[in-house]
């Protein structure tokens, strides 16, 4: 069973993402939840989560952070409200966090997401020990690995199939930093964004970002699996994650429901990888190029 | 009156033999070092197993200990070998492996029982909990994030005692430590895997999305940059000690012989000063002075009193820092005659000023006077790698004291 997993910013949103076919929202707030595209009260969360079960579908929510000691002491009354609306799963990527829901006992089931740190099936594996019913793959392997990962593995390995991935977190504001330095106070998270550019690579535009967590840089490019999505499903690589950090609004829930079609293709043998890359390219932002990372490298071409 | 009971070791780096073994004699309580698989700096002298073995051994008759790093963060595959590599390591009598691959630590607790296991700084811990849980694995020690801060680490000792190990100096990442892949995204090269290409040390355009376009935002022509200063908590030893920490880390496996003797022989002085005497300590400006005769960039307090301001990062043209040459390393010396024999590591000549150091904080400058070659003939200069040369020494020295110059 394939299950599309993807971002909601808002009530509104989250209802359109389960009309357009999504398993499983993932929602979150602050100080747990890491590069959303809202950060979201846990009563608009308890809204989301009623609303999804209504529809039989499921709720994540992210609890990613990487913790500092007022964050975990803030977290044992987050994790029980939680589990008291009836959360279906949590991300953790601290295993201080893991640590405090093992202490709590509560029967609220976790997904190791600790971002460019899950690269085998041997680490999986000894975080389903520690009590994870999955984990989420670091955008950094590519297919060929994500492959041998899941065959060794009975839980599921979540990929990203589509949007921006976070290449780096700093915990200093580098953005006001920049400004001050310059002695020119500027913005720090702009509507459209603010981007990089690698001045060796004048095609580069890395979108950046600085909120409590410090500062995130995300890919150049979308990943976009949408091609590969039958070999995937074949693979048995079957939990896709749709990212909407960047992309606000109607135009993700449309992208989600080209993803949702796809499984359909899919399932019923009608899959055309090029047809979905075309009306996918149209519906992307021209300002966004869509690549696949690293998942079609060789994995002998990263060292 | 004030006691410290739990003294902190001085860790520092050693990226071959030769370094070990100038930290130990500089004083460190311990050292830390790569082997030739499962490490981050693929491009640091790495140790062989017979280097190891040497090294423990060095190390051990002095009382120091080693530690392995095998921190990589391991792909499919990638892990083959290490059951082997951990149990020769056990073997050698290495002290303790800094690993922060979980895939690693299970390979490792079971290949090599017995063997200490480090959390590294690469799994950025930042809060109690994570130190339980680490605890509750059977891990040893944890080595902190760079990211936390003093109050933090008091509140840490506080609710655990795991054992706790935290940079003191040297160069940091902007980033948290294995959450930036800056390096594979813009090099192909993985930055978990020892490949770290230091990507955010380049210089960069920044720019806002405006109806579509893209429009500078960078002011004066100052490109944006990511540089970290490097760290020091030279001056804040106390704090460090007082709020439980362990271990004091140096980083700096790529660093010098000249480097690395300098900073251990500092560290080493004021944490046995402060130590000694809590109450009665007043801080050596000479240890100040001595730091920055090998500092590479400015010098902060990291996230230890805050978060990092514009102040922490490097912007504009870097400031000039003097700049120090290791010059020669003592082999002899002669009581009778005041006479050094010398092994020559970079030019130098009569007429110089030249300083030298050694283990125990000793110092003194001199002016070079005199100057023979192997044979006894007066030279002017010691242009030659490695040769050995004689000169008259203004005091006593002994073998491993080393001579810089400006």
């Amino acid at each position: 069973m394939i299950d599309i997993i993807a971002t909601a910013e808002s009530y509104a949103q989250a209802e359109s993402l389960l009309n357009a076919g999504v398993d499983t929202l993932y929602v979150g707030g602050h100080p747990f939840g890491l590069r959303l595209p809202q950060a979201l009260s846990l009563e608009e969360i308890n809204r989301i989560i009623c609303l999804a079960h209504s529809y039989g579908k499921k709720v994540t929510v992210a609890c990613n952070a990487l913790m500092h000691n007022e964050q975990i002491g803030q977290l044992t009354p987050y994790l029980s409200q939680l589990a008291e609306i009836g959360a279906d799963a949590v991300t953790i990527g601290d295993p201080g966090a893991i640590f405090v829901l093992k202490e709590l006992g509560l029967p609220l089931s976790f997904i190791y997401d600790a971002g460019t740190l899950v690269t085998s099936a041997e680490q999986v594996a000894f975080w389903v020990g520690q009590g994870a019913s999955g984990a989420v793959a670091a955008r950094e392997l590519t297919l060929t690995e994500l492959i041998a990962m899941q065959q060794l593995l009975d839980q599921p390995i979540e990929v990203q199939v589509y949007g921006p991935t976070c290449i780096h977190q700093s915990g200093r504001p580098l953005l006001t930093n920049y400004y001050n330095y310059t002695g020119n106070p500027g913005q720090v998270d702009k509507p459209d964004g603010l981007y990089l550019r690698d001045p060796k690579n004048p095609d580069s535009q890395y979108p950046i970002f600085e909120d409590q967590d410090g500062t995130h840089i995300f890919s150049t490019e979308d990943l976009s699996l949408v091609g590969q999505l039958k070999i995937m499903h074949d693979q048995g690589l079957n939990t896709w994650k749709l990212d909407g950090v960047l992309l606000r609004g109607e135009r993700f829930v449309q992208i989600v429901a080209l993803f949702d079609e796809a499984r359909h293709a899919i399932e019923s043998g009608a899959f055309v990888p090029e047809s979905f890359c075309n009306r996918l390219a149209k519906l992307q932002p021209a300002s966004r190029p869509l690549g696949t990372g690293f998942y079609l490298k060789n994995p002998e071409d990263v060292h | 009156m004030k006691k410290i009971e739990n003294k902190p070791e001085v860790l520092a780096p050693a990226g071959n033999l030769e370094k070990l073994k100038m930290a130990i004699r500089y004083g460190a309580d311990a050292v830390y070092i790569g082997g030739q698989a499962f490490g981050l700096r693929s491009r640091a002298g790495n140790f062989s197993y017979e280097e190891m073995t040497e090294g423990v051994e060095f190390a051990h008759v002095r009382g120091a200990k080693v530690f392995v790093a095998a921190n990589m963060v391991t792909h499919e595959g990638d892990a083959k070998g290490a059951g082997e590599f951990f149990k020769t390591l056990q073997s050698i009598g290495v002290d303790a492996v800094i690993i922060s691959d979980p895939a690693l630590i299970v390979v490792c607790f079971n290949a090599a029982p017995g063997l200490p296991i480090h959390l590294s700084t690469q799994a950025s811990a930042t809060n109690y909990k994570t130190l339980e849980f680490w605890k509750s694995i059977g891990l040893e020690r944890v080595v902190l994030a760079r990211e936390v801060g003093i109050e933090e680490i008091r509140e840490m000792r506080r609710h655990t005692d795991i054992e706790i190990e935290a940079f003191v100096h040297g160069a940091m990442c902007i980033a948290y430590s294995g959450r930036c892949t800056l390096s594979n995204h813009m090099v192909n090269r993985d930055a978990n895997r020892g490949g770290c290409a230091q990507s955010c040390r380049w210089k960069y355009d920044l720019f806002e999305m405006d109806g579509g376009a893209l429009t500078s935002l960078l002011r004066d022509d100052e490109p944006f940059s990511m540089s970290a200063v490097d760290l020091s908590m030279l001056h804040h030893l106390p704090d460090m000690i007082d709020a439980g920490v362990n271990s004091l880390k140096i980083e700096g496996r790529m660093k010098s012989i000249h480097y690395v003797s300098t900073v251990a022989n500092v560290y080493r002085n004021a944490v046995d000063a402060y130590c000694n005497d809590p109450e009665h300590f007043t801080f050596d400006p000479a240890w100040d002075e001595e730091i920055w005769k090998v500092a590479q960039r400015d010098l902060s307090t990291g996230f230890y009193y805050g978060v990092p301001t514009e102040k922490e990062q490097l912007f504009g043209k870097p400031r000039k820092i003097p700049k120090y040459t290791f010059a020669a390393q003592v082999l002899s010396y002669d009581s009778e005659t005041h006479i050094a024999t010398l092994e020559q590591r970079n030019n130098f000549g009569v007429g110089e000023e030249v300083e030298f150091y050694g283990p125990g904080f000793a110092h003194f400058k001199q002016t070079v006077r005199d100057l023979w070659n192997e044979d006894g003939e007066p030279i002017d200069r010691a242009p030659n790698p490695m040769m050995t040369v004689t000169m008259t020494v203004d005091a006593p020295v002994e073998p491993y004291f080393l001579m810089r110059k400006k």
